[in-house]
């Protein structure tokens, strides 16, 4: 039940997460993390604003744009496309699907009329399965921006949608 | 010295090779696809697996360092099998449609290394999948349909032209190359260096202006030297029919070892003036076709009572001619005040009077590899001389820090991690102001005499404008560095002020940039053969006071407004050029010469390297050699050319050694 | 049906017979009813137990303890001590080496089920993890105060090497012989990295310990700092783990306020610092070179190997890299001992084993119990059995690549020789158990998605081939397979196998091997039939092949 403010300053984001992550290499993935969560995703601009200022004297860590978006788009917790205001994601795999995952993504699907990775027009929800979420033995599993649902079956659906905003 | 067994051939290779370059070394040669000779392996098409003795399963020999008495084997059945398994499924990853790619039947690496293995079809049916062709860029078009993601093109921009700008973005099947932050490439910070389209090893980058127009099988090919300015990178000049088809770096060069930037890729390629074919002489006040000898008569008729008188001829050529050509200008104006160049020493002349007193002072250019920190100053390298700037910006990722001091808008601003913007002219008290700071904090490596550090640091706050913070910081920096260098150009050099390039040479040495064991201070200096130009003596300003005539040899190079307007308004000009400009526009005689590509000539590049051009094409049929028209006017006007350019050259002390 | 409140399972194998089983369980029928727990204790025959030589062999539950060998005299002995007045009758008590085989059965602790051995989990889900206090008066830190104070470092990797401990992440390298070798190789900097990104489908042990455990962690981390002479080191925990990061976090913070972490540890002179590093969400980089290049701040692309991460791995520098799981019996093994450590598990593969039950059984989650179980013991003893209306069909073992096998094979023994053995893997030891409603391929196709997605894109093998693969076995689940495609797919896991670049390509395919090994004739129905015999496959339309 996160809400995104994506008018926010995007220098300002992005300095505060290489203040609190440091300006080296190994901090690259936190940083970009922090950026993904404020904003809900990593718009061009933020990869130049990091760019910028890694580079700026004390570390002078270099790294192009190219590289930095090469890296975020790697990664599947980062995205360089905007999102919905709540990402819905669906765990797709083994363990899920054969206590009856298919159902719950059949109707999750259903109700929010959205194909994998697509978001709605009113841009209020983004619905993409992802990989397996470490809750193995409660699956069917459902993420929901940072909430964890486990055991869902279809006629939770509704419900579970509903408290978000 | 390492032994390994390659198909029963036994040989001995180095410690850190290879067992693909081992096995090239005993003359076997693996199938590959992502390695490239020239770029760091990847390890990632694995068309290069070979099989290991005691290891269960193949390995990739590209990236396989050679251990002390391996056993491989690179023809075995299950190995041939694998190899057209995996180019099977290149072949059904993208669209792979051969007949209509410009690269198909001998120069697309891909097909190449199908019909080695014998295949002539595709066992697996690919997923039809669309992907991107970008046809944005002015000089190439990269078609994801033909990729194999084998990276070279990444590799190329970063470790060649270290500009970054592409990159593989999304990651397994749905991996592309993208430019930036997936932009279109003519949108990108892409430099148009083309190393990307060099090294691609199918139809996925193809260079706009060649493609289609022959097969490299059927082209000729003829290495050479680009004289666009003094870095002087090796090129090679494929051709056909009298004409460049295309034009690559040189993977043999010492220089550039295969880069090449924009300007020696395409600009000869973009040629747009008109070439002169035939001898012109004015007649009642327009220019009038006559023959060579008419031309020549009329010439030396004029200039043969001016030679030697005060206020007579004043003789200007371009510094884009070969060295022999320079010498015999000199020699045939030798007895005239005015003998100098298009340069007019603004980037050589203050160095080489700097070399009179303390000898060879500056670099090699391969002191750029291993810098730690680049202090610029009055260079922008990523606007002229840009490979030199390649040099370092490819280690930028390793920690290698830039300091750029440009008074006006500089390209390599945006990638420094400090930059200066000093009041023009002020370079001499922001020099002074950098030692000061040393020497006063302590940091320098070697003793340096300065009276009143203070005061010095006070007038270099005052008069450029920049910071006391600032000011101290980049000279903390510079000082702290283990191995730096300093790269300096015409932004210093113009100001011709021998005691300004002491300065910087001084704070070269005050912070270990120069000692006995290297020479961390080089100036890029200007055209191709600039320093050939100083080292003949041809570097002052003219200044023409009533002068009788003027003689440009031009050759291919150009001329700014203010050098026409300077030498137009005298009352006989002869023009040796090989295109149409306003100068040949107002010339009394103009002479149609050779260009770079029809001539063979030396130069000498900013580091000291003597090289040559070959001569690729014949001239026009009326168009003539530049230093046969110096000749057959030295002739004429009863002067002997005897200087030999290799002597001539050593008649002034060099500011780099010569090799 | 009454439930009773003790079992004692006797064997009666021809064997225990022989050796008077049948008398043993007459008298302790009898011994029952002498002290009126007839109602309250079942005693049930036990087929097959595995071990020859203390026969015969009585267990009791639910304490699961193992008694033998018995004879019939000492029934009324075991009776009255266990069953009447609770207490352990250690005369009888069979000694821990002498069995092996299926399960070692040993002392469980109170409240663990039947035979589960804690070494791993010991304190996970007793204490309170944001609480040092906990952890140290539960043995916390003696491990790192005895290797920094009263071994050298040479020792501490010698106790490791003798212990037999082999990587629990999947891979199953000699964790000593790996500390070893970063320990030998040449250069002042060394890092040592804990590998939490936990990304194999049906694996979440490792959060248990995260979560539940952190210190342990910390612990083992920098004993091996100090074995190996590195004085920092870095744990790489997958970005979904949100709250194990944060009691990591906490966890580092208290250590090092207490000294535990930090300079001069132990007033030894030993620094150790612990960096957090997170992951964006790439099953890749649970891969050790990808991992470090993912720390470096680049795509996690695993890199050529040789050389390998011992010599040249975190900056270019002698790096190891160790699971959670493995390391987490570092310290016990610290405290207790190497033999101590050999006493669990079978000869080859020594300790306890962190397994994951999941599926269609009654109970799932996470057990930890000696090297060597089988999975009908999983099933019926920890599983608690198939869910109602439920039987065994299938059941994949070791995660998303390992074996898929038939009930046929639910005896054999799970350790890191089985999969070299009989085809049955260990890997992480996720037990995902499927019943009768689970059709091969569509579990095929699962797996596959999951290995395409995932690919990171460097080497054709696995960029290509999970990518086809997936096709294929989608195509046949929809009917429109054709024969010459089971070719293909065989094709496709021979060559992803040996050309892949690393272990994600190369075993992307064992699925597929095992569905055309055991299951070939219900692949084939849907092939040729156009059906899926456990109903679950959608098929289309019949397509006119020309």
């Amino acid at each position: 039940m996160i809400a995104r403010t994506i008018e926010r300053d995007v220098s300002a984001i992005v300095q505060e997460a290489v203040e609190k992550h440091g300006a080296k290499r190994d901090a690259l993935i936190p940083i970009l993390s922090d950026v993904n969560k404020a904003l809900g995703y990593i718009p061009a601009e933020a990869f130049q604003e990091v760019q910028k200022q890694l580079n700026a004297e004390e570390e002078h860590t270099y790294v192009s744009k190219s590289q930095l978006f090469g890296l975020a788009s790697f990664y599947d917790m980062l995205s360089t496309k905007p999102r919905g205001r709540h990402v819905v994601k669906f765990c797709e795999n083994a363990p899920c699907h054969v206590v009856g995952g298919k159902s719950v993504w059949d109707t999750l699907s259903d109700r929010l009329d959205l194909k994998n990775g697509e978001t709605t027009a009113d841009k209020k929800w983004t619905l993409v399965t992802t990989s397996c979420l470490g809750l193995c033995s409660v699956g069917p599993v459902v993420l929901i921006d940072d909430d964890l649902y486990g055991n869902v079956t279809p006629d939770q659906i509704d419900e579970i949608l509903a408290r978000y905003e | 010295m390492l032994q390994i067994t390659i198909n029963g051939k036994q040989i001995e290779v180095p410690e850190g090779t290879t067992v693909l370059r081992a096995a090239e070394k005993a003359g076997i040669n693996i199938p590959r696809l992502c390695d490239h000779k020239e770029l760091t392996p990847y390890g990632g098409c694995r068309l290069c697996i070979v099989e290991v003795q005691g290891v269960r399963v193949p390995m990739a020999s590209c990236t396989l360092p050679v251990s002390n008495g391996m056993v491989v084997n690179t023809e075995t059945e299950a190995l041939k099998k694998s190899r057209k398994f995996i180019l099977s499924m290149l072949f059904s990853e993208r669209n792979h449609f051969c007949p209509f790619c410009q690269v198909s039947g001998g120069d697309c690496e891909l097909q190449n290394a199908a019909y080695h293995e014998e295949m002539t079809h595709w066992p697996i049916q690919p997923g039809w999948n669309n992907f991107v062709v970008d046809t944005s860029h002015p000089y190439f078009v990269l078609d994801n349909n033909r990729c194999i993601l084998c990276r070279r093109c990444v590799r190329a921009c970063a470790e060649m032209a270290g500009n970054f700008t592409l990159s593989v973005a999304e990651r397994g099947a749905k991996s592309l190359v993208v430019a930036d932050t997936d932009v279109p490439l003519g949108e990108s910070t892409c430099i148009k260096c083309g190393s990307c389209v060099q090294v691609c090893p199918t139809g996925a980058i193809i260079d706009k202006t060649s493609a289609y127009q022959m097969h490299d099988k059927d082209l000729t090919e003829v290495k050479s030297i680009c004289t666009g300015c003094s870095v002087g990178c090796s090129i090679k000049l494929m051709v056909r029919d009298n004409r460049i088809i295309r034009i690559e770096g040189g993977w043999h060069g010492s220089v550039n070892h295969g880069v090449l930037c924009e300007h020696g890729r395409y600009d000869p390629m973009n040629e747009s003036r008109k070439r002169i074919t035939t001898p012109l002489m004015k007649k009642d006040g327009k220019l009038e076709p006559v023959s060579w000898n008419e031309a020549l008569k009329a010439v030396a008729d004029q200039l043969r009572p001016l030679s030697g008188q005060k206020d007579g001829i004043a003789a200007i050529v371009s510094t884009k001619l070969p060295a022999e050509t320079l010498t015999a200008f000199k020699d045939l104006f030798a007895h005239n005040e005015i003998v100098t160049t298009t340069e007019e020493g603004m980037p050589t002349a203050s160095v080489t009077k700097f070399a009179e007193k303390q000898g060879s002072f500056e670099g090699k250019l391969d002191v750029l590899s291993n810098a730690d920190t680049v202090l610029c100053i009055g260079v922008d390298a990523g606007r002229t001389h840009m490979v030199a700037g390649f040099m370092f910006k490819r280690n930028m990722p390793k920690g290698t820090r830039l300091i750029n001091i440009d008074p006006e808008e500089n390209e390599l601003n945006d990638l420094a991690n400090l930059y200066l913007k000093p009041k023009a002219g002020s370079d001499l008290a922001l020099i002074l102001g950098l030692q000061a700071v040393i020497v006063k904090e302590g940091l320098g490596r070697s003793p340096l005499a300065l009276p009143d550090t203070d005061s010095l640091i006070q007038k270099a706050v005052e008069e450029t404008g920049i910071s006391r913070d600032q000011l101290t910081q980049t000279a903390r920096v510079l000082a702290n560095s283990i191995t730096p260098v300093i790269l300096f150009g015409k932004g210093i050099t113009a100001q011709r002020d021998e005691n300004l390039v002491e300065e910087l040479y001084n704070l070269a040495v005050l912070v270990g940039a120069v000692d006995s064991e290297r020479l961390g201070l080089l100036s890029l200096k200007g055209e191709a053969n600039s320093l050939t130009a100083t080292l003949l003596g041809l570097d002052q300003i003219f200044e023409l006071n009533g002068h009788k005539a003027v003689f440009v040899a031009l050759g291919d190079d150009y001329v700014s407004r203010s050098f026409v307007e300077r030498v137009s308004k005298v009352s006989y000009l002869v023009v040796q050029a090989s295109y149409e400009s306003k100068l040949t526009a107002q010339a009394d005689v103009v002479l149609p010469v050779t260009v770079w590509s029809e001539q063979e000539g030396h130069y000498i590049n900013l580091d000291g390297r003597v090289q040559k051009t070959q001569k690729v094409f014949s001239a026009p049929e009326n168009v003539r050699d530049n230093l046969a028209v110096l000749n057959e006017l030295a002739t004429r006007m009863n002067i002997s050319l005897e200087s030999n350019w290799k002597q001539a050259i050593l008649a002034r002390k060099s500011s780099v050694a010569l090799n | 049906m009454q439930t009773k409140r003790a079992m004692i399972l006797v064997s009666n194998d021809p064997e225990s017979v022989r050796l008077g089983a049948n008398e043993l369980i007459q008298h302790l029928t009898e011994a029952l009813i002498a002290y009126d727990l007839q109602d309250e204790v079942e005693i049930s025959p036990l087929s097959n137990v595995g071990v020859s030589n203390i026969l015969p062999l009585v267990a009791v539950y639910p304490e699961a303890t193992v008694y033998g060998p018995v004879k019939a005299e000492d029934a009324r002995f075991l009776v009255e001590e266990h069953l009447y007045k609770g207490r352990i009758a250690n005369d009888l008590l069979a000694p821990p080496k002498h069995l092996s085989g299926n399960i070692g059965w040993l002392r469980a602790h109170k409240g663990y089920n039947p035979a589960e051995q804690r070494i791993v989990l010991e304190r996970a889900g007793r204490i309170d993890p944001e609480n040092i206090e906990e952890f140290i008066a539960e043995n916390g830190y003696q491990a790192l105060g005895k290797a920094l104070t009263e071994t050298t470092p040479e020792q501490v990797i010698e106790t490791i090497e003798k212990s037999g401990l082999q990587g629990r992440g999947g891979a199953g390298f000699p964790t000593g012989r790996k500390w070893k070798f970063v320990r030998m190789a040449k250069g002042e900097k060394k890092y040592i990295i804990c590998n939490a990104d936990e990304s194999e489908p049906g694996t979440f042990k490792d959060r248990i310990v995260l979560e539940g455990d952190p210190h342990t962690i910390l612990e083992a981390m920098a004993i091996a700092g100090y074995a190996l002479g590195a004085d920092e080191g870095y744990i790489y925990i997958r970005g979904e783990y949100g709250l194990a990061y944060r009691r990591l976090q906490h966890a580092i913070e208290q250590a090092e306020e207490y000294g535990f972490l930090g300079k001069d540890i132990f007033e030894t002179g030993f620094n150790f610092h612990i960096h957090l590093h997170t992951g964006a969400g790439a099953y890749v980089c649970g891969e050790e070179t990808a991992l470090i290049e993912s720390i470096e701040g680049k795509r996690g692309e695993p890199r050529a190997r040789p050389p390998y991460p011992v010599t040249h791995g975190l900056w270019n520098k002698p790096t190891l890299v160790n699971n959670v799981e493995t390391l987490a019996n570092i310290p016990a093994i610290i405290r207790n001992g190497a033999e101590w450590y050999r006493s669990f598990g079978t000869p080859s593969s020594p300790g306890t084993k962190v397994y994951t039950i999941m599926g269609n059984v009654n109970f799932t989650g996470v057990i930890e119990v000696p090297m060597g179980i089988t999975l009908r013991e999983v099933i019926n003893i920890y599983a608690k059995g198939m869910k109602p209306g439920s039987i065994l069909r299938m059941a994949q073992t070791g995660g998303s690549s390992g074996s898929i096998i038939p009930a046929s094979l639910q005896d054999t023994p799970m350790d890191f020789e089985s999969f070299r053995k009989a085809g049955v893997s260990l890997g992480s030891g996720a037990l995902l158990i499927c019943d009768q409603n689970t059709c091969i391929v569509d579990l095929v196709k699962v797996l596959l998605q999951f290995f395409r997605f995932e690919s990171c894109g460097k080497c054709t093998p696995c960029r290509v081939g999970t990518q086809r693969a997936y096709e294929i076995v989608a195509r046949i689940s929809q009917g429109q397979g054709r024969l010459e495609d089971l070719d293909t797919l065989i094709s496709l896991g021979q060559e992803m196998e040996r050309a892949a670049n690393c272990g994600l390509g190369q075993t992307a395919a064992v699925p597929i091997r095992d569905m055309l090994k055991h299951f070939r004739t219900e692949t084939e129905a849907h092939i040729l039939l156009g059906s899926c015999p456990a109903g679950k496959c959608e098929m289309l339309p019949e397509v006119e092949h020309v």
